[in-house]
């Protein structure tokens, strides 16, 4: 038990798929001018990672293993992921506007994110049974929504900050982005 | 035996995603959503579908 929270601590905060990983950048820059957008880009990152490694998890296990076709686990993740999206977007248009309203509009950005590639991926890559996939899984997107909706309360301040004319935007951004970072490195001894 | 089975596999996936993309484009938007856009900034990609100068 104590080994499943450590990996829910680690991947939600220790190796933090943005800040240590590096992957989901693009979100990361993009949607992170506004708290709302990114808390609504985070809670539709969430969904669509734990379902989709859920899914994926099943069929390479029931499908893929017993028809040795492990070396298709790329194309298939790829192809289910899109199609998750596809079909999470319209569950949302026929049973909640409202929700559809507020994040939405946010599921064409998250098929090409590769954060929900890495977490099916690396669930297969390190052999993890369904408790540790679970975990995996849950704390993955959780520390991806919790990096976005930090660094957007930083960028709303920057906005209206005084920063130097030449570091403004992105530049200022990134440099915030690395000292953040930084920060997230220390909770490498914690565990 | 092994290819044919990967064949069959991978172009049910294909379908099933055709499926998924005709059924959402046919669903219609809720009213009040249809001119919502992703609060984007753009990166350099101006090919991106979402970056505000794609148009």
């Amino acid at each position: 038990m104590a080994e499943l929270f450590g990996l829910l601590f680690t991947s939600l905060i220790v190796n933090n798929v943005v800040l240590t990983q590096f992957l989901g950048m693009c979100p990361f820059m993009g949607v992170s001018k506004k708290r709302s957008s990114a808390l609504g880009m985070g809670i539709a990152v969430i969904f669509v990672i734990v379902v989709a490694a859920f899914v994926t998890y099943a069929l390479y296990y029931l499908v893929l293993v017993p028809l040795h076709l492990e070396f298709m686990d790329l194309i298939t993740f790829i192809l289910v992921i899109a199609s998750l999206v596809q079909l999470t977007e319209m569950f949302i248009k026929k049973t909640s506007p409202a929700l559809y309203k507020s994040l939405g509009v946010y599921l064409p950005l998250i098929t090409t994110n590769c954060v929900v590639l890495n977490v099916c991926l690396v669930n297969i890559q390190n052999g993890y049974d369904i408790g540790h996939m679970i975990m995996y899984s849950i704390g993955t997107p959780l520390g991806f929504a919790l990096v976005l909706f930090i660094f957007s309360t930083i960028r709303e301040k920057l906005e209206i900050s005084d920063v130097p004319e030449f570091f403004k935007g992105n530049a200022i951004a990134l440099i915030c982005a690395a000292i953040m970072s930084m920060a997230f490195s220390a909770f490498a001894g914690v565990i | 035996m092994r290819i044919i089975a990967g064949v069959l596999f991978i172009s049910a996936l294909i379908g099933i995603y055709i499926w998924a993309y005709i059924k959402n484009h046919k669903t219609p938007v809720p009213e009040g959503c249809e001119n919502i856009k992703a609060d984007c900034d753009g990166c350099k990609l101006v090919s991106c579908q979402l970056h505000p100068d794609h148009e």
